[in-house]
This record gives structure tokens, C-alpha cells and sequence, in this order.
């Protein structure tokens, strides 16, 4: 089962430590690993800033790049949001690249997503011991619904404890360049998040999307508070020495 | 009503620097949000089957849409209704003052119509001696405080707390100031009643138009509708062209939707159903109707790539379950309809250069899209008008500069890795061994509001190369 790792712009230049956990994971499913050389970004930034053409250009190298393998995984409903719903539509009129494009969707899966349907009893390596509670992130939730994956996933392991915090599947108020354009705003719907997690006690809030993980983990510091980790699945999953 | 929707950016920091609003909305939130949960959860049958059904029916009439208005006004003329139709605001305000002054009307009572706010028709009554008279509660609480616009279509006055409604009723009754709701009500229904009885005419909107019958159906909870359609002699309903539906049966299924995905009642308290004038032998209702359709900016949209807008029947869902309105209120968005409906109607009905901001006052988080009964795909929609804008040329330029030149550069692998290998370092610069940066020069937008988590070092694809060189030796 040859899977190729699609990194995701913003694990390559923030947070590295996520990518090799994800790799750390696929391998121990048992899966042969790749991870294409010539990837950068699925292109959602320029999709949502409506600039159509861009985003076409990006995705048709994604397909291009990853169309030879079994699969497709990324440590990110958004970008997998991205390539599984959005792409096929990005080329409506085009038929021969939506066929491409259809096809590589359908291989398309978010990390914890693949784990739970083709990483058997896989048993997470990561030796994190504490209480976390879990962010759905809204594409992730609403385009491809993961939900208990990630809780099945982490329940497989004897230290974590999972506490719900309350409103877990409302928007975290990033929404990409929104946070740029009204930061305000999003930092406002931030400020809700975080008190549902400060709630919860929970010395870590999990997720899955770097996005939220920016948003959340920066607003929370910017508060003062220097307790609560912000984590993303996998490297809870995997452990941080990735 | 003129549009403020240009200054939504500006609009928005105002309403979060006004305490007693975020005080409001605070309260207000998860009022409608939970209710609706509740309702849904309580439907003794598949929710998300009735949802599909809802959106077919609204998509068959829009497939249709001038055959099934022909049926709707040949059944109503038959019922003695007059059908007009109204291409703009302007035109709904000449109809209805040439109405009024037709019958010599001087005081019209009215039940809440989103409509007659497209078209500021309050003022247009006020202009030619008619005394347009609010009567849906929120409404008359927004017209007794200076003709404030409404914050919500269902709740007009979503954004007020008790204590300034009775501030307000104090003022405007020069009665005893008064906080148990139940008593308030009961003022405002004494004022009102005056009114109901000497009002000579009645305008509402319609919730719904039933072809196969000619009727207009009502919906609202406070029993005020049913008062302005009956009591006076000349009735005029005004709503948009897009409201018909087939049969009466149609009218069951979407009476199913509405209430529950809205205010999350299994059904309001009150559903008219409104057909013709008063017949020989019947007590009440008017002796004039007129039905005014309207198009205002509908009619182009049907066929367009924009049409599933118009399957909207106007419950509320949307904005109550938005992020950003929830944090905002109705206001900011600056024209009659807030929240995700109205970030995709304002601009599509008053120009797309005129509300610019409002497509981008969204994360995408499709919260909206997933609670909407007739599955609107908001977010998609959203998305479609920033790409009118950026095809329009209405981006600002380093935006589109900007964007083009970062995808420029991400089609070039090469090259990437070094301008990411670069920005990573620049950026482990500025959090000077710190896990954080609190202040960013490049993106200051970004560390007005919240640090910016420093990156681990290096890149995931640096490191990855340097793995596979140190395996392989
Ligand atoms: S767009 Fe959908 S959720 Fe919003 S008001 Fe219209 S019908 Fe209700």
C-alpha cells in the first residue's frame, strides 16, 4: 500500500515534528510511505481569495504529483477537505482534468480518517499521559466528517484522558485570510473557544488543522495562558519526538 | 433603506467595542442555536430526509418559476385579490402609497415585512400623511426607538436586553417603568390595539405563496398578523416573487422546516392561511386585497450560478448559528438581511461593488450550510462572489498581486524551499529563541490580536532530505 504523505504548507514551515509524526503513524499501519518532492500547497488560500485560476494551477500539480499512488493522506481536514471536495469542482468544465481530479479524491483521505479505516488495531506510539480535550475543525467536521476517529484513535491510549469541552464543533474563528482581514472579529470568536477550553481543565486542546492550531494556541498565549499545550492529533498520537 | 454594507469593517469594531451589545449577544446566542438542536433531536422522523424534500420543493418552482406565478395570480385574481408587481423598491413605495391614498388611508398597521424594509417604505407612508404603525413586538421596539433597522429577521430587536426595552416603552407610553416581560407585552398590546381599530389598512408580508389555491400564507407568533389582515378593509400583502409554492401540501412539508430549524418550535403559534377577500356571509377579513410581487434583483438570479439563494424561505438559522454574527450582531452587516443569507443577498440585490466586505465576513466554517432547511450552500456562494470580485477587479490590487505571486511561486518547487527555508529563519529571528512572536512587521494584522506560535526550525522538507542523506549513508 504505497501512501503518499501530503505535507501541507504550514506543517513544512511550522511545525515539522507534525509531518514525521503522520509518517511515524503510516508506517506503523504498516504502509510504504512517500512523500513527493515536488509538493508545496493545495491551493486553498487562493480558492477562498476567489482567485480561480491560481488555484487550478496548484491543484492540477497536486494531481499530478500524487495521482500515481494508492493513496493520498494529510494531517489536515482542510487541505484533504480541499482536494477531496473542491478540486473535482475547480474543474467543472474541464473534463478530462475532473476526471483526474475525481479520481485522486477518491483517494484522498485526513490522517486520522485512513488510520481508523486502514490501520487495522494499529496501537498510537506517542506516550502522552493527561487530560486533552478535542476541536473539531470545521472542514474536517462538516466537508468529511471526522469526528470520532480522532477520539477512537486517542482512546486507544492508556495516559489520555478525553474531556468534551462544550461547543467542541464550533468554528475557532481563524477562517484563513479572515483572521487577517478582521482580526478583531476572529479573535473574538477565538476568545470563546478558548474559555470552553480553559473550562474543560484539560492540559492539552487537540486538533487537527494547523489553521485552528494557529489561531487557538495564539490567542490562548496573547491571554496569558502558558498552561494549556495546543497539540496537534498526531503528535499525540505519534509522540513529539518525531 | 439605503446600504452601509461598504463599512462593514469599520461597523464591526464599533459593535465589539459596544459592551452592552457584546453584554446582549452574549445572552442572546445560543438562545436560538440550542432550541433549534432540541427541536431537531425531537422530530419523530429523519430530519435530514425532510431537509432534501424541502430543498426539492422550493428548486422545482424556481425551475418554473413565471408558470407557477401565472397559476398563483389567475387563482388569487379569481378570489377577488389584485396581483401587482413591483420591479424595485421604489415602485413597491408608489404602489402602496397609491393604495393608501386611493382608499384615503391615513394610518396603516403592519406586520413585519422584510420587503417593505428593502424598499424604506415607513418613510415613503410618512411622506404622503400615512402613519405606518409597527405591530410585530420586536418591530414596533425598533420603530419607537428612532426607526432603528432590525438586527434579525425573525428578532428584530435580537440585540436589545429587557432594561432598554423598558427604557424605551417608559419614554414612549410616559407610563411607570416596567421589567416582567409579561407585563410589558401587555402594555404594548394596549397601545396597539388603538391601532389594530383605527387603522384603515393592513400591510404584511408572506411567508409563503400557494399556487394551486391563490392564498399567501402567514406565519408569526405573536397573533398581530392575523389582526392586520382581518381587522382593517384594505389588505396589501407585499413579498418577493421567489415565495410561491405548488400546492398546499408543499406549504405542510415547508411549515415542517421552518419553525424548528428557526426558532426551534415545532410550529409557531400562528399559521394563516389567507385566500381571497371577504366572501358574502363571512364576518371578518377585507374588502380589498392587493398582493404585491416583487423582484428587486430576484428575478436575475434565477438560472443564474447564484439561483439556490433564492431557495431561501427565511428562517434565521443561518445567522443564528454564524460565528461572526454571533460576535457581531445584525447591524454590521449594514443593509436588511445580516448574517450569511444576508452576506450573499446584500451584495447580489444592491451591486457587487457595493458591499465588499460582506463575502469576506466569513470564515467558512459552513455551519450555516449544514443547518440550513433547504440546503443553501452558503459557503460556496460566498466563495462564487469573491470570485466575481477578483474577476470584476474589485480586490484591492496588493491583494491580487499578493496572491498571484505567492502561487507563482508555489508552483516552483525549487524555488519554494528556498524562500521557505528563508521565511522560516526570519521568523525564528523575530521570536529571538522565544517559542512565540508577539510582534510581527510583515503580518501586524495578524500580532494586533494574538501571538504567532514560532515555527520548530526548520522545514519539514529540509529535514526530510537531511533524514534520507543520513539513512542512506
Ligand atoms: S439561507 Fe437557509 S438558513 Fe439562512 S435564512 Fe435562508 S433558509 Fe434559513
Amino acid at each position: 500500500m504505497r501512501v503518499g504523505l501530503f505535507v501541507t504548507c504550514l506543517v513544512d514551515l511550522l511545525r515539522p515534528g507534525i509531518g514525521f509524526g503522520a509518517l511515524r503513524l503510516l508506517e506503523a499501519a504498516g504502509c510504504d510511505v512517500v512523500v513527493p518532492g515536488g509538493q508545496t500547497c493545495c491551493g486553498q488560500p487562493a480558492f477562498n481569495a476567489g482567485d480561480t485560476a491560481s488555484a487550478r494551477a496548484l491543484a492540477t500539480r497536486v494531481i499530478d504529483q500524487f495521482e500515481g499512488l494508492d493513496y493520498l493522506v494529510a494531517p489536515s481536514g482542510s487541505c484533504a477537505g480541499m482536494i477531496k471536495v473542491h478540486f473535482p469542482e475547480l474543474f467543472g468544465e474541464d473534463e478530462r482534468m475532473r476526471v483526474r481530479a475525481l479520481a485522486l479524491a477518491d483517494r484522498t483521505f485526513e490522517l486520522t480518517d485512513f488510520l481508523v479505516k486502514f490501520g487495522g488495531e494499529l496501537q498510537p506510539p506517542g506516550d502522552f499521559r493527561g487530560t486533552v480535550t478535542y476541536h473539531d475543525s470545521c472542514s474536517g467536521l462538516r466537508e468529511l466528517g471526522i469526528k470520532r476517529q480522532p477520539r477512537q484513535l486517542l482512546g486507544r491510549m492508556a495516559g489520555v484522558d478525553l474531556v468534551e469541552m462544550a461547543g467542541c464543533e464550533e468554528c475557532c474563528g481563524f477562517g484563513g485570510m479572515f483572521s487577517v482581514k478582521y482580526p478583531d472579529v476572529s479573535a473574538a470568536i477565538t476568545d470563546r473557544k478558548c474559555g470552553q477550553v480553559s473550562v474543560t481543565g484539560a492540559d492539552a486542546v487537540v486538533l487537527g488543522d494547523l489553521g485552528c492550531m494557529l489561531a487557538i494556541e495564539g490567542r490562548l498565549r496573547r491571554l496569558g495562558d502558558e498552561r494549556t499545550r495546543v497539540l496537534h492529533v498526531a503528535e499525540v498520537l505519534a509522540g513529539e519526538d518525531c | 433603506m439605503r446600504s452601509q454594507a461598504m463599512y462593514f469593517k469599520v461597523r464591526a469594531g464599533d459593535k465589539l467595542a459596544d459592551r452592552l451589545l457584546q453584554q446582549n449577544l452574549a445572552k442572546a446566542r445560543s438562545k436560538f442555536v440550542d432550541a433549534r438542536a432540541a427541536a431537531v433531536a425531537a422530530y419523530d422522523g429523519d430530519f435530514e430526509a425532510l431537509r432534501s424534500a424541502g430543498q426539492g420543493i422550493r428548486d422545482r418552482v424556481l425551475e418554473n418559476l413565471d408558470l407557477w406565478l401565472e397559476t398563483f395570480e389567475e387563482r388569487a385574481r379569481a378570489r377577488g385579490a389584485e396581483v401587482l408587481y413591483a420591479r424595485d423598491g421604489e415602485e413597491i413605495c408608489r404602489l402602496v402609497t397609491g393604495i393608501a391614498q386611493r382608499h384615503g388611508v391615513t394610518k396603516a398597521v403592519k406586520s413585519k415585512s422584510m420587503l417593505s424594509e428593502e424598499a424604506g417604505l415607513n418613510a415613503a407612508l410618512t411622506a404622503v400623511g400615512v402613519q405606518p404603525v409597527e405591530t410585530d413586538l420586536g418591530e414596533y421596539i425598533q420603530q419607537i426607538d428612532d426607526n432603528e433597522p432590525p438586527s434579525h429577521i425573525l428578532a428584530p430587536a435580537f440585540h436589545k436586553s429587557r432594561e432598554q426595552v423598558a427604557d424605551l416603552f417608559a419614554r414612549a407610553h410616559g407610563k411607570p417603568r416596567k421589567t416582567d416581560i409579561p407585563e410589558m407585552t401587555r402594555e404594548a398590546r394596549e397601545v396597539l390595539r388603538e391601532h389594530f381599530l383605527s387603522a384603515g389598512m393592513g400591510i404584511s408580508g408572506g411567508n409563503f405563496l400557494i399556487a394551486e389555491t391563490g392564498s399567501v400564507a402567514l406565519v408569526t407568533n405573536e397573533g398581530n398578523g392575523r389582526m392586520v389582515t382581518t381587522l382593517p378593509d384594505v389588505h396589501v400583502v407585499i413579498t418577493g416573487i421567489e415565495k410561491i409554492v405548488p400546492r398546499l401540501e408543499d406549504l405542510a412539508t415547508l411549515m415542517r422546516l421552518l419553525p424548528r430549524s428557526g426558532t426551534g418550535q415545532d410550529i409557531s403559534n400562528y399559521v394563516s392561511v389567507l385566500t381571497g377577500v371577504k366572501g358574502e356571509g363571512d364576518r371578518d377579513g377585507p374588502s380589498h386585497l392587493y398582493v404585491i410581487l416583487v423582484d428587486n434583483g430576484r428575478a436575475s438570479l434565477v438560472g443564474s450560478e447564484f439561483q439556490d439563494m433564492l431557495r431561501c424561505i427565511r428562517c434565521g438559522a443561518c445567522m443564528n448559528h454564524c460565528p461572526v454574527y454571533q460576535t457581531v450582531g445584525g447591524h454590521a452587516y449594514g443593509w436588511v438581511y445580516p448574517g450569511p443569507m444576508g452576506a450573499v443577498l446584500t451584495p447580489l440585490f444592491t451591486g457587487l461593488g457595493n458591499a465588499l466586505d460582506l463575502p469576506h465576513a466569513a470564515t467558512l466554517c459552513n455551519q450555516c450550510g449544514v443547518v440550513c432547511p433547504v440546503r443553501i450552500p452558503l459557503p460556496e456562494l460566498l466563495r462564487r462572489l469573491r470570485q466575481r470580485q477578483v474577476e470584476a477587479g474589485l480586490r484591492p490590487r496588493g491583494e491580487r498581486i499578493g496572491m498571484r505571486a505567492w502561487a507563482w511561486l508555489a508552483r516552483r518547487p525549487r524555488l519554494y524551499r528556498l524562500a521557505t527555508r528563508l521565511v522560516v529563519r526570519y521568523l525564528n529571528w523575530l521570536a529571538e529563541g522565544a517559542d512565540r512572536i508577539r510582534v510581527m512587521g510583515v503580518a501586524p494584522e495578524w500580532t494586533a490580536e494574538r501571538d504567532f506560535p514560532a515555527p520548530q526550525g526548520r522545514t519539514f522538507h529540509e529535514l526530510y532530505a537531511q533524514r534520507r542523506r543520513t539513512g542512506e549513508e
